[in-house]
């Protein structure tokens, strides 16, 4: 990959922000994510995309709605997922959002597939937890085979069959760029590998390289399948702002509460300062000035062989002007000094 | 009467482009898109796309449509016309309406009907013998969720909820919800159950005849003790700069998608006499705008609606023509039809 083709993303998962002291309504974050995406695309930045989640404060149940708005405020930036909670959404359905997302935004929809990491959407639509590999296996084969350029027979466990079906509206020739999301399963990152799908790894916690381990498991079992190399990603957290200093005073104050909350549910670890700054110096938070947030890029790129990188830049109640900050920084700034960086020295695809 | 609204209707029909060729269902797409946009400039009150899952139309997630008009529009109400709600989601159905609702700053109005074709059902797993009792329990859901509030609900055709919250919540707390109803009356009475506005798709014959249907939704509602709401009317038509032109320009695209229709359902096929016979009397609103005007302005006052929602598209009628359809529908035909009514 030639460094000037070193791809910047931002994401959000609708959360909701705040201006000055006053907490923005649903409906107000829901208008907010358009003018990010029209922002995004003002400061060159490649891909923009919209997780699924289905909890209070979080606005983006339904991404490929929020993504066409998206589509008509914008003109070239492309518009993606991170991620498409496959196991518990219908891959008809999504094939019918997607092709309709592509036409509203003249080819420039991309969907980033992945089982979740949080669990709401299985009771909501009625899914066992227990299928959660069944259910994501079987949906990516359909939803794959959807793509292709004809009529599609289906069966399985997870959904109705379909017999010599064509979905309408028709997607572009060939579908759309679908990549598969992976946590830290070695089994999704072969599974990635079998379907010849890029890789894209969601890092939120600790050093990044312990993913190298992914990067060459994804790429021996790429030339195993007979599939050619795909590209690989980076989804993490974190926030741009003019000084470092600015940057992690800033990220703590909202970080801190969210983290803590998680340590209670899910077991993650308890967000003290000193391990939040090694998060910032070595781990897996993206939280500084534009030259840090760059060299950090530029490093991980390197070690995990990326083409892409996707900061996560909203978290429960981060003010808009932070948020906005970001966006700007990473796009004027990050973006142009790290594909400086890998010009200077590559990565080692 | 002047607070009727006026609507435009399309399921995203493939139109042809100027040299007589189909364009991609992704045109078609952006064409109706692009309608929705002039509609608005032209103070059309709502633009309504309805639910289909055939080769011909274009529009199979009105929703994601409707986003994308959100952003490019400033007065038009966004509605659906209808949501297929049997073989959907409640709660899917109202998460994407909600965000409609807040792209568009509350301008999202989802028009739930059970859908005159059936291609949805085995699409999505669903039984066409459970036809009523899934509409039934899933607007039953639906009313539910319309409330904004943690939901506890159970039913035979979908998982039960315990305390399920639902988001983004609507700004106003209200997701303008109505029904859409074809003729059968145990659905008339149903909407007036919930207190729901009712509209009323009137495809073919005359219009006086769905009269009675009107009358029977103000009486339920009134014992009932719920709300009769203004209803609304559906019906297709077309606009060109005369009667002659925009009956020739919708004829032949009319003709084989009715018989295309009429194939599935044995109807025989459609001859031009009955054609014109519908227009002169019956449910195509075709011609100049003032025959046009003329037409539905006896239509308005005979039924007595409140609002009159034109399907501008059936079958392959040119780009150029729709979109002159529109223009003449907004720029002419609605205040001409207000100064009749006036």
């Amino acid at each position: 990959m030639a460094a000037a083709d070193f791809e910047l993303g931002l994401n959000s998962f609708g959360e909701v922000a705040t201006d000055g002291d006053r907490i923005l309504s649903d409906a107000e974050t829901v208008r907010l994510l358009v003018d990010e995406a029209r922002l995004a695309e003002s400061v060159g930045i490649d891909v923009f995309s919209i997780g699924e989640h289905y909890r209070e404060g979080h606005n983006d149940s339904a991404t490929p709605v929020l993504l066409a708005a998206a589509a008509t405020a914008t003109e070239r930036i492309r518009l993606g997922t991170s991620v498409t909670v496959l196991s518990t959404n219908d891959p008809v359905r999504l094939y019918h959002e997607f092709a309709t997302l592509d036409a509203v935004s003249n080819g420039r929809a991309q969907i980033v597939l992945g089982r979740a990491s949080a669990t709401e959407s299985f009771p909501l639509f009625g899914y066992d937890l227990a299928d959660y590999e069944r259910l994501f296996e079987e949906k990516l084969d359909l939803f794959l085979r959807l793509q292709q350029d004809e009529p599609v027979t289906w069966s399985g466990t997870v959904r109705t069959p379909l017999t010599g079906q064509r979905l309408h509206p028709r997607m572009r020739p060939g579908g759309i760029p679908t990549w598969i999301g992976v946590g830290g399963s070695p089994n999704s990152v072969i599974r990635a590998a079998r379907h010849g799908l890029p890789l894209m790894l969601a890092i939120i916690g600790g050093r990044p390289q312990r993913f190298a381990g992914h990067v060459d498991l994804y790429t021996r079992a790429l030339e195993q399948f007979g599939h050619t190399l795909q590209p690989i990603g980076q989804h993490s957290l974190g926030l741009v702002a003019d000084t470092d200093e600015e940057a992690v005073q800033t990220w703590w104050r909202y970080w801190q509460p969210v983290v803590a909350a998680l340590a209670a549910e899910r077991g993650f670890y308890k967000p003290d300062r000193a391990r939040y700054e090694a998060e910032i110096d070595t781990g897996a938070l993206f939280v500084g000035s534009p030259e840090t947030v760059a060299q950090k890029i530029a490093t991980v790129a390197r070690d995990l062989r990326l083409s892409r990188f996707d900061l996560k830049y909203d978290i429960m109640h981060l003010p808009r002007e932070a948020r906005a900050r970001t966006i700007q920084l990473l796009g004027s700034e990050v973006a142009p000094r790290v594909r400086e960086l890998l010009a200077k020295e590559p990565t080692n695809v | 009467m002047s607070d009727i609204l006026f609507g435009l209707d399309t399921f995203g029909d493939v139109p042809q482009d100027d040299a007589g060729k189909l364009v991609s269902h992704a045109a078609a797409i952006r064409q109706v898109v692009d309608e929705a946009v002039l509609a608005d400039q032209l103070g059309v009150d709502v633009i309504a796309l309805g639910e289909h899952h055939r080769p011909e139309y274009s529009v199979s997630t009105p929703e994601t449509v409707l986003a994308g008009i959100a952003t490019r529009t400033s007065r038009i109400r966004l509605a659906s016309g209808v949501t297929v709600l049997s073989s959907d989601d409640p709660v899917r159905v109202f998460q994407r309406f909600a965000t409609v609702d807040a792209l568009s700053n509350g301008r999202a109005q989802v028009i739930l009907g059970r859908g005159s074709f059936t291609e949805s059902f085995p699409l999505f797993g669903y039984d066409l013998r459970d036809y009523d009792t899934l509409f039934e329990e899933k607007i039953d859901l639906f009313v539910k969720l319309l409330d904004e509030k943690p939901v506890t609900w159970g039913g035979t055709l979908r998982a039960p909820l315990e305390n399920a919250d639902v988001f983004p919540k609507t700004e106003s707390g209200h997701l303008d919800t109505w029904v859409g109803v074809g003729g059968s009356p145990q659905s008339v009475v149903r909407t007036a159950q919930y207190g729901l506005p009712l509209m009323l798709a009137i495809i073919g014959g005359a219009p006086e005849r769905f009269a009675p249907y009107i009358d029977l939704y103000r009486r339920a509602a009134d014992q009932l003790g719920t709300t009769a709401h203004p209803v609304g009317m559906h019906s297709p038509g077309f606009i060109a700069d005369t009667d002659e032109e925009a009956k020739e320009i919708y004829w032949p695209h009319y003709r084989i998608m009715r018989d295309r229709i009429g194939k599935l359902r044995g109807w025989p096929p459609i001859r031009r006499q009955e054609f014109d016979s519908e227009v002169e009397n019956g449910s195509l609103y075709i011609g100049s705008p003032e025959t046009v005007a003329r037409r539905m302005a006896r239509a308005i006052r005979s039924i007595g609606v409140g609002r009159f929602d034109l399907i501008y598209s059936a079958g392959a009628q040119p780009a150029s023509a729709r979109m002159r359809a529109v223009e003449l529908y907004g720029s002419k035909v609605i205040p001409m039809v207000r100064d009749l009514l006036a």
